[in-house]
């Protein structure tokens, strides 16, 4: 649960020191990650822009706890992680719905396994789908749903649960143009009524400036941090507004030319 | 695909490893048939359960003296015969009725009364139209391979790619050259998927029929053996007509694989 | 038929047209069986007439004795599929999930599926005898390996997401088993209960015409025998309908288990 307390840090901190890891023993060995350290603060919207194969997606599922650290740690307000927990809540690119239950079940299991009683969950199961507009479509089965709607359920059941952290794997990458603007803005506008702490994976630099107030850019084999840029902007207009303003642009442009310097000394090599 | 790793074996020059990692991975069988020996005699009459080691020695003996032989022929020939008519006719028969409504029409009713019973429910009938041997079991063993080969073959002539046909016509390919240019090289993969299926249902229904309706072939010598209390013969010809089986299976999945190299 | 129903959709002409295509097959043939028998063209040993057949069903189901037949076929294929069903999905399921289980069962289950099981039947005269019990015991023997190996696979298929997804709302690994892996691995599990099923009674038919002891198999066998082969066909008459219930039962199951696939 994150708690506003005046001028105060909120709850959600991510702390990542000298993180590395690495797959496969003996000659298969790789590495994924190598001395990264980088701090994400509680209630903070970082993006994460790498080159394929640079580590983004191994980074945040080793912050969810799903894959082991080689060595460093990943602490969450202090507390080093162990496994996966309720206090970080993935959005996966490719939904990971249950296929079995339906979209109220999917958005319960975790209030199920927390032990909510069950007309609570049916309260706060209800809240979140309205917020995701998908109200009406209780009762359908995940394979009656379209790609974005299966992921506004992904991001519906991964909210109720209430974790303090969400990690977002690439969760529009598959979605086509108009939907990915609806779901960006959906985005920003829970984020900004939650105060959740975000850290959002994306290979796409325009939708990482437009959503978030710093970007993690990684360099690749193995990946590390390479730079980091605030991103400043007045998100008080419309979209129209904000993407094409002169400041949008320039963030844009630093982050790209970070980027593409990356992907050119791979290309030389 | 998740896989063992506890009982990966790490460190070892490769071809070492190869050999050790074999040995780790049959263990487990090689457990069970220790038992087995050990159990022979002992927990259990020799009569009941022969020691492996006297049914290998039974098995290099029916080798050795060839008296297998006229017997595993006979079974094989039958399975040859059975398997390729019904690899013939089902593939006729499924790609005709995937390209002609006439044909599925009248074949389609056939296939779907006949689909839930069990093939080998008809030994006896095959008994009554062709008497006990040969005859009766070739007839089973092609009933029972029929299906599969069917309907692999129909949902792949069903399902071929519109683009190719009309490619091929673009390029000036006429109606009667599609079928053996384009239709049955497109399915030829579904069609080995079929026989792949067939195999194994071939020698069960291969077993039923010598069991039941034969005094020849490896099934009929099973039965015979365990019935005069020649107990090893009747193991060694269980495991003889495994391996066959098994041979058989692999044998087939190697050829396809060497065959159909653009899949 | 019902004329009224028709009235509102009018008379449905080229569904009647598309249902006379697909059966008119089926009535010449048996038209032609019952000529055939009826003129004696073919030998009533081989074939006899329809009608006869047909009485000799109806006869035999109303002395009792079809019924009880189908009864002890039914009881044997069904009692070893069910014993095979608990075992088989448990060895299956663990052995997905856990490498001790794997590495024991992995070769086991390597040769014993390979093996034509229908040539193990006098193995288990000589063990167990030819009553009831050595039929289940052997069809629970032959079923088992189907049901085990999908899942097995079915098992070590269930995609990783799904299982991260649960454990990130809180699942312990305890209860991970039931809430994910098992509905996930559903449809693999019944498709192995679908292949097992026919095996059940190919195994319990065999067996009863190698070993008597009554059922539908021993029945056809006895008509053999005796030359009453109006009961061969009536018996396999019977087994049709039982392999064509059975088989609607398991689809049935299937649809209302798998709704949401």
């Amino acid at each position: 649960m994150w708690v506003r307390q005046g001028d105060q840090l909120m709850d959600g901190r991510v702390t990542i020191s000298e993180l590395e890891k690495v797959y496969g023993e003996g000659a298969e060995r790789t590495k994924a990650i190598e001395n990264l350290s980088f701090e994400v603060e509680g209630g903070e919207f970082v993006s994460v822009v790498g080159p394929s194969g640079c580590g983004k997606s191994t980074l945040l599922y080793l912050i969810a706890g799903f894959l082991d650290i080689t060595s460093g740690t990943i602490a969450v307000d202090d507390e080093p992680i162990d496994g996966p927990g309720t206090d970080r809540g993935v959005v996966f690119q490719d939904y990971a719905l249950f296929p079995w239950r339906t979209v109220f079940e999917n958005v319960t299991y975790g209030l199920e396994e927390d032990g909510v009683p069950k007309e609570e969950r049916q309260s706060i199961a209800q809240k979140y789908i309205d917020l995701v507009d998908l109200d009406g479509f209780e009762d359908k089965y995940p394979k009656e749903l379209s790609g974005g709607m299966k992921q506004r359920v992904g991001i519906a059941r991964t909210l109720a649960y209430e974790p303090k952290i969400l990690l977002m794997d690439e969760p529009f990458g598959a979605l086509d143009q108009p939907l990915r603007e609806a779901l960006q803005d959906q985005l920003r506008d829970i984020w900004a009524d939650v105060g959740k702490t975000i850290v959002f994976i994306t290979h796409d630099v325009e939708e990482a400036v437009y959503l978030s107030e710093r970007v993690l850019i990684m360099t690749r084999h193995p990946g590390t941090k390479k730079t980091v840029t605030e991103v400043d902007l007045d998100r008080s207009g419309t979209r129209e507004e904000i993407v094409t303003s002169d400041e949008f642009a320039d963030y844009k442009n630093t982050v790209w030319k970070s980027l593409h310097e990356e992907t050119q000394t791979e290309v030389k090599l | 695909m998740r896989h063992a790793t506890s009982r990966r074996i790490e460190g070892l020059p490769a071809p070492i490893q190869g050999v050790a990692q074999t040995l780790v991975d049959w263990i487990p069988l090689g457990i069970l048939v220790l038992l087995w020996e050990l159990a022979s005699g002992t927990v259990v009459a020799e009569a009941v359960l022969p020691p492996p080691t006297t049914v290998v020695g039974e098995i290099v003996e029916l080798i050795v003296t060839g008296d297998v032989f006229s017997h595993l022929f006979i079974s094989l020939f039958r399975i040859g015969v059975g398997l390729g008519l019904s690899i013939l006719a089902g593939v006729l028969l499924g790609v005709g009725m995937a390209r002609s409504d006439p044909v599925e029409n009248f074949f389609d009713i056939f296939l779907s009364m006949t689909y839930p019973i069990p093939k080998t429910a008809l030994v006896p009938l095959a008994i009554l139209w062709l008497g006990v041997g040969t005859e009766a079991a070739i007839l089973i063993v092609f009933l029972a391979c029929l299906l599969p080969i069917v309907l692999n073959s129909y949902n792949a002539a069903v399902d071929v790619d519109q683009n190719l046909v009309w490619s091929a016509q673009m390029m000036g390919t006429s109606d009667r050259e599609m079928l053996y240019k384009v239709i049955f090289p497109a399915t030829v993969p579904e069609i080995m998927t079929g026989i792949r299926q067939a195999v194994p249902i071939a020698f069960i229904a291969l077993v039923s029929a010598e069991l039941i309706a034969s005094n020849q072939g490896i099934g009929y010598l099973i039965l015979t053996s365990g019935q005069i209390g020649n107990y090893p013969t009747m193991f060694a010809n269980i495991v003889i007509i495994s391996a066959v089986a098994f041979v058989a299976v692999r044998g087939f999945e190697e050829t396809r694989d060497r065959v159909l190299v653009w899949t | 038929m019902d004329v009224t129903a028709d009235a509102e959709g009018g008379f449905d002409l080229s569904r009647v047209i598309d249902i006379g295509k697909s059966i008119y097959s089926l009535v010449i043939l048996l038209v032609l069986w019952e000529v055939v028998g009826q003129l004696g063209l073919i030998h009533y040993y081989f074939l006899p007439p329809l009608s006869a057949i047909i009485a000799r069903f109806i006869e035999l189901t109303l002395n009792g004795e079809m019924l009880y037949n189908a009864y002890l076929t039914l009881y044997r294929a069904l009692v070893g599929l069910a014993i095979a069903s608990v075992l088989g999905v448990i060895v299956g399921v663990l052995s997905a999930r856990n490498d001790l289980v794997d590495w024991f069962f992995d070769p086991i289950i390597k040769i014993g599926y390979p093996i034509p099981i229908i040539s193990l039947i006098p193995v288990f005269m000589l063990w167990f005898g030819i009553g009831d019990i050595s039929k289940i015991i052997m069809v629970a023997v032959g079923t088992f390996w189907p049901v085990a190996i999908n899942a097995r696979d079915s098992t070590r298929q269930v995609q990783t997401n799904l299982i991260w997804s649960a454990q990130m709302m809180g699942t312990s690994d305890r209860r991970l088993l039931w809430r994910v892996v098992m509905p996930a691995a559903l449809p693999g599990i019944l498709t192995g209960f679908q292949i097992a099923m026919p095996l059940s009674l190919i195994i319990t038919f065999v067996f009863e015409m190698v070993a008597g002891g009554g059922g539908l198999g021993a029945l056809e066998i006895a008509g053999v025998r005796s030359f009453q082969s109006e009961q061969v066909y009536a018996a396999i008459i019977a087994i049709m309908f039982i392999g064509i219930g059975l088989d609607r039962l398991l689809r049935f199951t299937r649809s209302r288990l798998l709704h949401w696939t």
